[in-house]
C-alpha cells in the first residue's frame, strides 16, 4: 500500500494535484478541494491513515460498522481502481465524478453495466442477477420463492436480453437502461452540485491561484 | 459589464456594489448560463487576523440549509490563496426601505410584506437558523416586488453591504435589536427575530420606527420596556398583531405560529402553493372520483423490473449517506397487496390525514395537504409498480412543498398509516413473519370515495 501515498494524502491536496483532477472530472478545483475534506473524515473514522477502507466506507453509508452489504461491497470494489483494498484520494474524486449530475449518461451506462456484471465477464449474467436479488430479499428481510424469483427474472430478461443468449452486453445493457432511465437514477448524486457549500473548510486551506490573486488590489 | 474579467473561468465579474471591512460586493454574471449573481469577495488574511474563519464556515453550512424563495440564496462558494468568493443571487431591486424614505407603505402591500418575511424567517427558524440581525439593509425586492432577506446565516460578519455601492452602519442603534439582546444576556434568537420583524411591520405602516429619540440612551430604555405608541391611522387589527409582538419579555411574545394564524396576517396570504390538483388533473388526463378496487383489477400496474427492484430497495446503493449525517427517510416499501388495494388504502390514510386526493394515472396517485406548510401546501406523489404477481413496490415522492415536512410526513404519517399493507421498508430490516398478508377482508372490501376538487 505505501506508506508514503497515505501520508501525502493526508495533507491537503498540491494545488499541481487538484488541477489535475479538476482538468480530468467534472469537478472545479475548489470542488475537488471540498472532497477532500469529505474524503479525509470518511476515510479516518477508524484508520487515521488517510485512506478509505471497506469498513470506512461501509460506515460512511450506513453508519454502522458491522453492516456488511453486498451492494456497498460492489461499490467500493469499483471505487477501488487500483485493487489494494483501500481506496486512496484521486480514485475516490475519480470514481464520484461519474455520480456527478453533469457526468455523460455514456459514462453512466458503463459504471452501472459494471457495478451488475459482479464477476466481471464483461456481460450481466442471469446467474449475476439472481445473486443479487436474493442478496437484497435477505438485506430486507423478504421472502419469495425461488419461482417467484424466476419470474422476476424472465420478465427482466425479455426485456434486456434482446440476443436471447442469457446474458446482457454492454450493447444491449444501452439499449434497456435508455427505455428504463429509472434504473440510472442511483448514478446521479445531486450533492454533488453544492459540495463547495457542503464542506466548506476547503476555504481555509485552497492553494488555487485565480488572476483575481494577481489583482488583489482591485478587489 | 464595464472593466469586469473572469473569475474561475465560470463568472464574470464587473462594477462594485458596495464594501465593507473585510469585503466587497461585485455584480457578477455566470457565463454558461448568462445569470446575474452578486459575488462577494472577503479577503481570507483580514478574517484570519480576527479569528472569524471558523464562524464564517460555521455561516456557510448555515446557508445551505436554508433554500427558500424570500431568502437570498448562496448558490456556491470559492477560494484561493488569499480570497474567499460567496457567489449568490443578485437581487436587483433595491432596499426595501428605500421604498419607505418615500413615506408609509398602503396597508395591503405593508402586509405583503410582511408575510413574505414571516414565511422566510419561520422557514428558516424550522432549520435551526436564526438571523439575530433583521434590519432594513437585509430586506431587499426583486423585479417582481418579492422580498428577499439578505445575508441569513451571514449575520455575524461585522458589516452588512449593500446593493447600492454605499456602506451604512447603524451607528450602533438599537431600533430593531430585541430586549433581551440589549440586556447583553443570554437570548433565543428566534424569539428576537420576531421582535426584529415586528419592528419591520411598524415602520411599514408607519414610515418611521416605533421607538426613536435623539438621546441614545433614552432609546435604550424605550425598547428594554417596549414603549412605542401608534400613529392614528393603524388599522384595529394591526395595532393588536404588532402589541403582541412587540413584548419586551420574550417568553411572552407571540410565536410565529400564532401571528401566521392572525385573521389580519392571512389576509390575501399566498403561500408558496404547491400546483393545484385540478390543474394536475387536466394535465394528465384524469378526472377519476373514486378508486375502487373492481375498477383497477382490469388495469396491471407498471413492471419493476429486477434492476430497478435492486436500485431502489437496496441501501447499499444508495450514496447519500457519505453526504448525510443521518440516514434519510425511506419512501420506498414493497407489499404483498394487490395494487388496487395498496392505492386504496393510500388514499384512504390520505383523507384521514386530512390530504385530498386525485387519481392522476392508473397506480400513481397524487396527495395534496390542506394545510400551508412553509413552502406551501405539500403535494406527494405515490406510485405502485408490480415486480412479480405476489409482490408490488411502492414510491413516494415530493411533488412540492418543504423537504422537512415531506420527510416528517414519511416518517410520522405515511409509516404508522400503512403499516398493515407494508412488507419492509427500504433499508429497513423488519421481520418478514409479522407482515400480514393481504387476503382477508381488509384488503378486498374496500372502496374509497375521494374528494372532487
Amino acid at each position: 500500500m505505501g506508506c508514503m501515498n497515505s501520508k501525502s494524502v493526508r495533507k491537503f491536496p498540491a494545488r499541481e494535484d487538484s488541477l489535475d483532477l479538476a482538468a480530468e472530472t467534472a469537478f472545479t478545483v475548489n470542488e475537488v478541494e471540498a472532497l477532500f475534506v469529505l474524503f479525509r473524515s470518511i476515510s479516518n473514522s477508524i484508520v487515521n491513515d488517510g485512506l478509505l477502507s471497506k469498513e470506512e466506507f461501509q460506515l460512511a453509508i450506513f453508519k454502522n460498522k458491522k453492516k456488511d452489504n453486498i451492494f456497498a461491497n460492489r461499490i467500493f470494489d469499483l471505487f477501488d481502481v487500483k485493487k489494494l483494498g483501500v481506496v486512496d484520494f484521486e480514485d475516490f474524486v475519480r470514481s464520484l465524478n461519474v455520480f456527478h449530475p453533469n457526468a455523460s449518461l455514456k459514462d453512466k451506462i458503463a459504471f452501472s453495466f459494471r457495478l451488475y456484471d459482479l464477476h466481471n465477464t464483461g456481460f450481466i449474467e442471469r446467474p449475476e442477477v439472481k445473486e443479487m436479488l436474493i442478496a437484497l430479499l435477505f438485506e430486507s428481510d423478504m421472502k419469495l420463492a425461488d419461482d417467484v424469483i424466476e419470474t422476476i427474472l424472465d420478465k427482466t430478461f425479455v426485456e434486456a436480453d434482446l440476443k436471447q443468449d442469457g446474458k446482457i452486453d454492454t450493447e444491449e445493457w444501452e439499449t434497456f437502461v435508455k427505455r428504463n432511465p429509472s434504473v440510472l437514477k442511483i448514478m446521479t448524486l445531486p450533492y454533488l452540485r453544492d459540495i463547495t457549500i457542503s464542506f466548506p473548510s476547503f476555504i481555509f486551506n485552497s492553494t488555487n491561484v485565480e488572476r483575481v490573486d494577481e489583482t488583489s488590489t482591485r478587489l | 459589464m464595464e472593466e469586469c474579467h473572469t473569475v474561475f473561468g465560470k463568472y464574470e465579474m464587473g462594477r462594485l456594489l458596495g464594501k465593507g471591512t473585510f469585503a466587497k460586493v461585485y455584480y457578477g454574471k455566470q457565463i454558461s448560463t448568462g445569470e446575474n449573481v452578486a459575488i462577494k469577495v472577503i479577503n481570507k488574511e483580514q478574517v484570519r487576523k480576527e479569528g472569524m474563519m471558523e464562524q464564517i464556515k460555521r455561516e456557510i453550512s448555515v446557508m445551505r440549509l436554508v433554500r427558500h424563495p424570500n431568502v437570498v440564496e448562496i448558490k456556491e462558494v470559492m477560494a484561493t490563496k488569499t480570497k474567499i468568493f460567496f457567489v449568490m443571487e443578485y437581487v436587483r431591486g433595491g432596499e426595501l426601505f428605500a421604498k419607505i424614505s418615500k413615506g408609509k407603505l398602503k396597508e395591503d402591500l405593508a402586509r405583503k410584506y410582511f408575510q413574505q418575511l414571516i414565511s422566510a424567517v419561520d422557514y428558516c427558524h424550522s432549520r435551526g437558523v436564526s438571523h439575530r440581525d433583521l434590519k432594513p439593509e437585509n430586506l431587499l425586492l426583486d423585479e417582481d416586488e418579492n422580498l428577499k432577506i439578505s445575508d441569513f446565516g451571514l449575520s455575524a460578519l461585522p458589516e452588512q453591504l449593500r446593493y447600492d455601492g454605499l456602506l451604512h452602519t447603524q451607528c450602533g442603534t438599537p431600533a430593531y435589536v430585541a430586549p433581551e439582546v440589549l440586556r447583553k444576556k443570554g437570548y433565543d434568537g428566534s424569539k428576537a427575530d420576531i421582535w426584529s420583524c415586528g419592528v419591520v411591520l411598524y415602520v411599514l405602516l408607519a414610515g418611521f420606527l416605533p421607538f426613536q429619540h435623539e438621546n441614545l440612551m433614552t432609546m435604550y430604555n424605550k425598547v428594554l420596556r417596549a414603549e412605542f405608541e401608534f400613529p392614528p391611522w393603524f388599522s384595529p387589527d394591526s395595532k393588536r398583531l404588532i402589541s403582541k409582538i412587540l413584548v419586551a419579555d420574550p417568553s411572552k411574545r407571540t410565536a410565529i405560529s400564532a401571528i401566521a394564524r392572525v385573521s389580519w396576517f392571512r389576509k390575501g396570504f399566498s403561500s408558496l402553493s404547491a400546483p393545484d390538483l385540478c390543474q394536475l388533473e387536466k394535465q394528465e388526463d384524469a378526472v377519476t372520483v373514486t378508486v375502487t378496487e373492481e375498477e383497477n383489477n382490469s388495469k396491471v400496474p407498471k413492471f419493476f423490473n429486477a434492476f430497478e427492484f435492486i436500485s431502489s430497495m437496496s441501501s447499499g446503493f444508495d450514496l447519500s449517506g457519505l453526504f448525510e449525517s443521518k440516514r434519510k427517510t425511506a419512501t420506498v416499501f414493497t407489499s404483498k397487496c394487490s395494487a388496487a388495494a395498496i392505492v386504496a388504502k393510500i388514499a384512504a390514510a390520505a383523507r384521514g390525514l386530512s390530504f385530498r386526493v386525485a387519481e392522476v394515472k392508473d397506480f400513481k396517485i397524487r396527495l395534496q395537504g390542506a394545510a400551508e406548510g412553509r413552502k406551501g401546501r405539500l403535494a406527494v406523489t405515490a406510485e405502485v409498480f408490480e415486480v412479480a404477481p405476489e409482490v408490488a413496490v411502492v414510491e413516494f415522492s415530493k411533488s412540492a412543498g418543504d423537504t422537512l415536512e415531506y420527510a416528517k410526513f414519511c416518517e410520522e404519517d405515511v409509516r404508522p398509516a400503512l403499516k398493515d399493507i407494508v412488507w419492509t421498508w427500504q433499508g429497513d430490516a423488519t421481520c418478514a413473519a409479522n407482515v400480514p398478508a393481504c387476503h382477508g377482508e381488509e384488503c378486498h372490501k374496500q372502496v374509497v370515495v375521494v374528494s372532487t376538487i
